[in-house]
């Protein structure tokens, strides 16, 4: 039992340490979705992490990763966070699906531009009509002579206003059963046919849209492994998607803890002995969670993170959740009145059990692979 | 990084969960209150343990013990849990180390680790530590514990077990003292007192990462076997649900475990300590909660004497007040980490 840094680890970190002092002034500001001059500053920070050489560095290095494990890429998301830097781009499970699955021809067209972070994607699962219950999705493609033609709707598509291509889960065999039916496409988004429209979120985000398909055409050779195997796909980067790797964010909870701390400390905001119990407590949850994603990370280095990510997902959910209402307890009438950030920001830690499958579908998930409860 | 058991210890963990298990199997909670089996193990019995090295288990080689690092402990402990053992092991360990911080003599710590000398540690009257003195004390988890010593090295002779929640274990007070076997004994260092108590508070954890597991995996087992609607009760979502967030608990607990553990013997004092009181803080509320929800997976059944199902909650709920339940933790940490200095 090691929970230190291996010397490889440490060197690794120290090395990040030493960009972000370097770099990160230069590139963290108007970092934000909410502006065409924040997507471009967000690219530029993308680009200037890939060229560094800290962009998925779990992949193999023939795509262009490093060959690392799962935990080099929390060090990354530690380290962002500690700095207080924007988070680095969310295309691990992408990334993953593409080296693990696509032809040698498909990989070597996409994967640059995808690891470089000259291109930006979207990833199209949900529709209006398939959202837990993913694999009822209807978005269509037709297979033609060269390719295939796409109909449909796709929702809550993250970043598809700005995106270059998008990695599109949709049903090629109408006539297999539901799961067996689907396949994975790459779709250029300037392809003619495509209509995005932004959706404006609660918390007045606006990185989620919706992309309409009208008989759009894709070139057989930008399927994703093979026909009927969509599915496959999908889980696959849903469990890296659920997964420690891409759960920086647990890195940022600290912050957002630290802050809250120093706050009641200086008493900047005041604390009953209630609202300091509870503060005590999340405290315990997160400093628990973060052991807890280490064993993962450890436990299954750079294998699938399978359903076991649904079980870090959860504890996830219920850290961050408790973490945000107690800080707009402590925040009191400035939540509701004055800069409306403290309830942006608990308003999306809502969102935690929702996106990425919601925490019922997580539950069932853990109940039925993890302890081997019967299907309904 | 290397975090989780290493194949030495999973097979240790084999081993005493297999001598655990025969244990257990020897103990009967009977038909209620009335009847239930001693928590005093056999001559026979203390003598396996003894042979299987626990009493020595943690105590340094010098002192007659196996010099165990608290992970090997941890993964004892677990077991114990695991199988509601009905004897003190746990005592033992807490006091023998506690003895060896306070500069006990070689010859009593050999005592203790042959099983030839049967100690338990004094905790003050409301089980948040170990006792100042023996004023007001309690013998924890003493069944068949001869002596009990106080930080001056009084020792003293222990009474009737008094009525207690855990049917596996005993509770008794100090009951005069034994003059010719009292010791020399100093106070600890400061880094010996943090030690002392990371590791204790770690083995809680332990023996309550144990008993949650073993409920939980027994509410599954149920779930899947009860039939009612003309099909198991675990394939319907309500109870998946339950089920699922009880194993996130289990699961994080045996993250906190494994870190708590490894802190003991790794980090300086203050971080183990620290460390120790944040996984007894999570384990002890995580530990009932899902021994709770035990009960009401196994429903009418789980709230009689027959099952085992009251043995896990009421060890669970001894383990939590034991040394802390999460409200004192989460206090001391509050005044760390809210307090200005």
């Amino acid at each position: 039992m090691d929970f230190s840094d291996s010397p490889e680890v440490a060197r690794f970190r120290a090395g990040l340490r030493a960009w972000l002092a370097e770099h990160l002034a230069e590139y963290a500001d108007g970092v934000s979705y909410d502006s065409a001059e924040g997507v471009e500053a967000t690219h530029r920070w993308h680009r200037a992490l890939a060229a560094a050489g800290y962009v998925a560095v779990s992949l193999d290095p023939e795509y262009g990763g490093r060959g690392l494990s799962d935990l080099y890429e929390a060090v990354i998301n530690e380290e962002l966070a500690a700095a207080a830097a924007p988070p680095p781009p969310p295309i691990g499970h992408i990334a993953h699906a593409v080296a693990d699955f696509a032809s040698a021809d498909l990989k070597g067209r996409v994967l640059p531009g995808l690891l470089g972070c000259t291109e930006s994607w979207c990833q199209g699962f949900s529709e209006p009509g398939a959202g837990s219950d993913l694999a009822g999705l209807s978005t269509s493609a037709t297979a033609t002579d060269d390719g295939f033609v796409v109909n449909g709707q796709k929702i809550w598509t993250s970043w598809a206003m700005w995106a270059d291509r998008c990695l599109l889960l949709c049903r090629t065999e109408p006539d297999q059963p539901r799961h067996r039916g689907l396949s994975m496409l790459v779709v250029d988004m300037d392809t003619p046919g495509i209509t995005r429209r932004e959706i404006t979120l609660a918390n007045g985000s606006r990185e989620f849209a919706e992309v309409f398909f009208d008989d759009v055409r894709v070139p057989a050779a930008n399927l994703v492994g093979e026909r009927g195997q969509g599915w496959k796909i999908a889980q696959h980067m849903l469990t890296y998607e659920r997964g420690p790797a891409d759960m920086g964010w647990t890195g940022r909870l600290g912050n957002v803890l630290a802050a809250a701390q120093e706050a009641v400390r200086s008493g900047h905001l005041p604390a009953d002995d209630v609202l300091r119990r509870r503060l005590a407590a999340v405290a315990v949850d997160a400093q628990v969670l973060s052991w807890h994603v280490a064993r993962s990370l450890v436990d299954r280095s750079s294998a699938d993170p399978g359903s076991s990510g649904s079980v870090d997902k959860l504890l996830t959910t219920r850290v961050e959740q408790e973490l945000y209402s107690v800080v707009d307890d402590l925040t009191g009438a400035a939540v509701v009145v004055g800069d409306q950030r403290p309830f942006n920001e608990y308003l999306w830690s809502r969102a935690q059990s929702i996106y990425g499958g919601t925490q019922q579908i997580q539950r069932q998930i853990v109940a039925q692979r993890l302890l081997g409860l019967p299907r309904g | 990084m290397q975090i989780g058991l290493d194949a030495e210890q999973r097979a240790f963990a084999q081993s005493s969960g297999a001598l655990a298990a025969d244990l257990a199997a020897g103990w009967d909670r009977g038909r209620g209150p009335h009847d239930v089996a001693s928590p005093e193990p056999s001559e026979k019995d203390w003598a396996r343990i003894v042979d299987a090295g626990w009493t020595a288990l943690r105590l340094r080689e010098e002192n007659g013990g196996l010099g165990a690092g608290t992970v090997d402990v941890a993964v004892l402990v677990e077991q114990l849990g695991r199988h509601s053992v009905a004897a003190p092991v746990l005592g033992t360990l807490v006091a023998a180390e506690q003895l060896q911080a306070l500069g006990a003599p070689v010859a009593t710590l050999e005592a203790v680790a042959a099983g030839e000398l049967r100690v338990a540690p004094l905790l003050d009257a409301r089980l948040l530590g170990f006792a100042p003195s023996a004023d007001d004390a309690l013998a924890w988890d003493s069944a068949g514990a001869t002596l009990a010593y106080a930080p001056d090295g009084s020792a003293h002779a222990l009474g009737e077990p008094l009525p207690a929640t855990d049917v596996t274990r005993s509770v008794r007070r100090p009951a005069g003292r034994v003059g010719d076997a009292s010791l020399e004994l100093r106070p600890p260092t400061d880094d010996d007192r943090d030690r002392l108590h990371a590791f204790t508070l770690t083995l809680l954890v332990a023996d309550l990462l144990g008993t949650m597991a073993a409920a939980l995996d027994a509410a599954v087992e149920h779930a899947r076997s009860r039939t009612q609607f003309g099909k198991p009760i675990g394939s319907f979502q309500a109870v998946q649900q339950i089920a699922a967030e009880d194993l996130v608990s289990v699961e994080a607990t045996r993250s906190a475990l494994y870190f708590s553990a490894w802190a003991v013997d790794a980090l300086p004092a203050t971080e183990a300590l620290r460390a120790a009181r944040t996984a007894k803080a999570f384990a002890s509320r995580a530990g009932v909660a899902v021994c709770q929800d035990v009960v009401q997976l196994f429903g009418g059944i789980g709230m009689t004497w027959e099952s085992p199902v009251h043995v896990w909650l009421r060890r669970a709920q001894t383990d939590r007040t034991s040394f802390g339940d999460e409200h004192a933790h989460q206090a001391v940490l509050a005044d760390l980490d809210l307090t200005e200095r």
